[in-house]
């Protein structure tokens, strides 16, 4: 079974275009690090336009977290600012690539949203 | 918070607040110390020399980010012999640097031991009034050659304070000591550098990068002449209103805030110093504010708030796609999520005003650029205001957090507990919709409109649009109208029912537009007839209500930015006396301020009390207060954008004399307004 985190970069890579990030360019790369192994991922974001690769090349912004964290930020678990102001991700470059890019992930899965009265009483 | 002899200086977010020695020593009822970040770097920060305290015999503030000390040792009785002289210079500006001078004046050579106590219980900035008993990581100090180490460990969360000398020191785990000889008339000066890191596991700061202004004290002042030669310059006839300007214009310019994503940039945060942070609702209003003087702050206020726009929802952050946010903190609660503000999104106005503020920039500027740029997220917004807001389903903008444990309850400007109550004084049900948020509704679709039709090429869209407003005014014209009152509503609750009390909110429904003309005579009525008016300025609540209390926070107090907004709303249905009446009100008030208008002052009459009662708050200067005169002297001179040029119908009172405003930035290259003082209030004011 894939990883959350390989599912969620592979729907993006699907997609191709994400609209939140129609204003961004840039290239962000995640290393996932896990003891001395360490995975990468590399997004090349041209004004909204993805590719994506799992390579270890330059970038203008490095983002550094434990698989298990970047997991559970890509499914809505945890929060990339929260994680951010916590020192449990790290940031080497441009951090507002980090902060553009993080509204891409989902909210936390049990969050309902807003509750509307009147769908509560057609209910 | 407020106390009158507690020393603040500032940059950014960095803010030092100390005694009038310049010492630290805080409690949970002297919220003291040097705070960066959302965070207290410094909670203990005493001098002595030879074990003795010393007394201030002055200090002076010299700019927003210095002051200077000076001080004798011994007690008051007898520091009138005192042989020393100490001087305590400081600056905030990335670091915290202080000078320390001493001055021998005897006539014998004398040995001193200086000694610097320094701690740091590193509290967040929402633990700062609460005994702080169960940190959750660990404290710890280290003593090295040449530095003093303070620091806080929680995970990976780390926050470190460094302390450095210029001349040699003993550093120790309660802080650190010079022994000095000095001869007659010697002196001898230290100059020690306080440093605040937020430490991620490689190292980093987490601020790299995003120091508004250079750290360095010339830096700080020359940003400061330039931010004052760039604004229109006032002159006034009585030099009242020039003053009065002046000083808004200097702590606009200490209100500047860089947040972490803007590589720089600024935008006016809300009030100094413990809301040194982006607040959707208080930066948009204050952008507004100030647009004729300084149109660069809405650029930057929009862009950031776009940037930041929700896109999910979030229950915790009360986050849905479109929201504009309402707080954004940097410290261990937030880290922790104990606090929501990473950021947090619970208001309903800010998001409609984000689409008021992009069309009224672009009136001023012809920024059509930046209107194309966040076409998309004016977009989220109005989509925001009609799938997500509208809670019961009958076209109004509603809030109910689903945070409650730590959101707010009441998700308007009025956001205190108690804000919203019927006649009979009982509170209303969840969720609620208050009336001038319906109105910053109506005129954000308006606005949209012409943005759609004018530069975004969707007349389709345009057209949707303005007819969603026109059923939206005839709706809330219907549904608002207190009949007996001859007013509209505060609020509605869940049932529909009207939540009548009399309120400053309808001021805000003449600025939105929203006020059906028949019915705007009635309103403005209200608005400068006893029951709101005092005499300084519109009431929150008006007398005779039963929750009215001339020092209720939100219940009868005044509050300068209402009553600009308020102004602006009369000019704007052409009631320009009862505004210029208003506007006459809050700017004396001012001048009993020292120019600096507070957040809030008593709703007493003003024959009563004669001069303006200060609402004891936390924060002073309040971002929105400061940009009241300037709002103001806008509504006064009626300074209005007009087919490319700048319109000018100024209606000022007789005691005001000449006003001139110059060289005011916009579409138009730079142009000059002049008024006269001719309308007579004598008869409005009774």
């Amino acid at each position: 079974m894939l990883d959350a985190t390989t599912r969620f970069f592979e729907d993006l890579d699907r997609r191709g275009y994400e609209p939140l990030l129609a204003k961004t360019s840039g290239t962000l790369r995640f290393d996932l690090h896990q003891g001395a192994q360490t995975t990468h991922w590399l997004l090349q974001i041209d004004r909204g336009n993805l590719q994506i690769a799992q390579e270890d090349r330059e970038a203008d912004t490095v983002v550094g977290a434990d698989p298990r964290l970047f997991d559970a930020l890509v499914s809505g678990g945890d929060n990339a600012i929260a994680a951010l102001l916590r020192g449990d991700v790290t940031v080497v470059g441009d951090l507002r690539l980090l902060l553009q890019f993080e509204r891409v992930f989902p909210g936390p899965a049990d969050s309902r949203g807003p509750r509307r009265v009147f769908a509560r009483e057609m209910r | 918070m407020g106390d009158t002899n507690t020393i603040r200086i500032l940059d950014g977010n960095t803010f030092v607040v100390s005694e009038d020695t310049g010492d630290i020593e805080a409690t949970p009822s002297e919220p003291t110390g040097l705070f960066s970040i959302d965070t207290r770097f410094l909670s203990r920060w005493v001098l002595t020399i030879n074990g003795e305290r010393l007394n201030s015999l002055s200090y002076d503030d010299l700019q927003y980010y210095e002051a200077r000390f000076f001080l004798v040792p011994g007690m008051a009785t007898h520091y009138v012999d005192a042989k020393l002289s100490v001087i305590r210079e400081r600056a905030v500006g990335g670091s915290f640097r202080e000078t320390l001078t001493i001055l021998n004046h005897d006539e014998k050579a004398v040995d001193l031991e200086i000694r610097m106590e320094a701690a740091s219980d590193f509290a967040d900035l929402f633990q700062v009034k609460d005994e702080i008993l169960n940190k959750k990581g660990e404290i710890y100090t280290e003593p090295e050659a040449d530095r003093l180490r303070l620091g806080y460990r929680r995970g990976n969360f780390r926050r470190e304070t460094v302390i450095s000398s210029s001349e040699p020191a003993r550093y120790d785990h309660g802080g650190f000591a010079y022994t000095i000889h000095l001869e007659p008339n010697e002196q001898w000066q230290s100059i020690i550098d306080v440093q605040t890191f937020a430490i991620g596991p490689g190292g980093r700061d987490l601020r790299m990068g995003l120091r508004a202004h250079g750290t360095e004290r010339l830096a700080l002042q020359q940003d400061l002449e330039e931010w004052i030669a760039r604004a229109p310059k006032v002159n006034s006839e009585h030099g009242r209103v020039a003053a009065t300007y002046q000083r808004s214009l200097v702590d606009l310019a200490a209100l500047r805030f860089s947040p972490l994503s803007l590589g720089g940039q600024t935008l006016p945060a809300a009030g100094l110093p413990w809301f040194m942070t982006m607040f959707g609702r208080d930066s948009i209003l204050t952008c507004l504010q100030v647009l004729p003087f300084a149109p660069e702050l809405s650029k930057t206020t929009l862009r950031i708030l776009g940037a930041l726009q929700g896109t999910r929802f979030d229950d915790f952050r009360d986050e849905d796609p479109g929201r504009i946010l309402h707080e954004m903190r940097y410290g261990e609660t937030s880290s922790f999520e104990e606090q929501p503000h990473s950021p947090y999104y619970g208001s309903v106005d800010a998001t409609p005003l984000f689409v008021v503020l992009l069309d009224e920039y672009e009136r001023w500027s012809g920024d059509v650029a930046l209107v194309k740029e966040l076409e998309r997220e004016c977009r989220a917004a109005l989509k925001w205001i009609d799938e997500y807001a509208d809670l019961v389903g009958n076209g109004y903008i509603w809030y109910e957090r689903r945070n409650t444990d730590t959101g707010l309850e009441n998700q308007c400007w009025k956001d205190s507990w108690d804000s919203i109550s019927y006649r009979d004084g009982t509170l209303p049900p969840f969720p609620r919709a208050t009336c001038e948020v319906q109105g910053y509704a109506y005129d954000a679709k308006v606005r949209a409109a012409r943005m759609a039709r004018e530069f975004w090429d969707d007349p389709a869209y345009a057209d949707q649009l303005e007819r969603e407003a026109a059923e939206l005014k005839e709706r809330f014209n219907r549904d608002w109208w207190v009949a007996d009152g001859g007013y509209y509503a505060l609020a509605l609750d869940p049932k529909g029912r009207q939540v009548d009390t009399l309120s400053s909110n309808i001021g805000h429904l003449l600025w939105s537009g929203i006020v059906d003309q028949a019915r705007a005579e009635q309103v403005a009525q209200h608005l400068v007839g006893p029951r709101l008016f005092s005499g300084w300025g519109v009431r929150t609540l008006a007398e005779g209500e039963v929750r009215y209390n001339p020092i209720g926070y939100h219940n009868g107090t005044i509050w300068p930015f209402d009553n600009s907004f308020i102004a602006w709303g009369l000019r704007r249905y052409g009631f320009a006396e009862e505004a210029a009446t208003i506007a006459n009100g809050i700017l004396d008030a001012a001048t009993y301020f020292d120019g600096r208008l507070p957040e809030a002052f008593g709703g007493y009459q003003r024959e009563l009390t004669k001069f303006p009662v200060e609402y004891p708050t936390a924060c002073t200067p309040q971002a929105w207060s400061t940009g009241t005169p300037l709002l103001l002297i806008r509504t006064m001179l009626g300074l209005e954008p007009h087919e490319g040029h700048l319109a000018v119908d100024p209606r000022l009172p007789v005691g005001m004399g000449r006003i001139e405003v110059l060289d005011i930035p916009g579409r138009w290259g730079r142009v000059d307004a002049f008024a006269r003082g001719r309308l007579d209030l004598h008869n409005l004011a009774g």
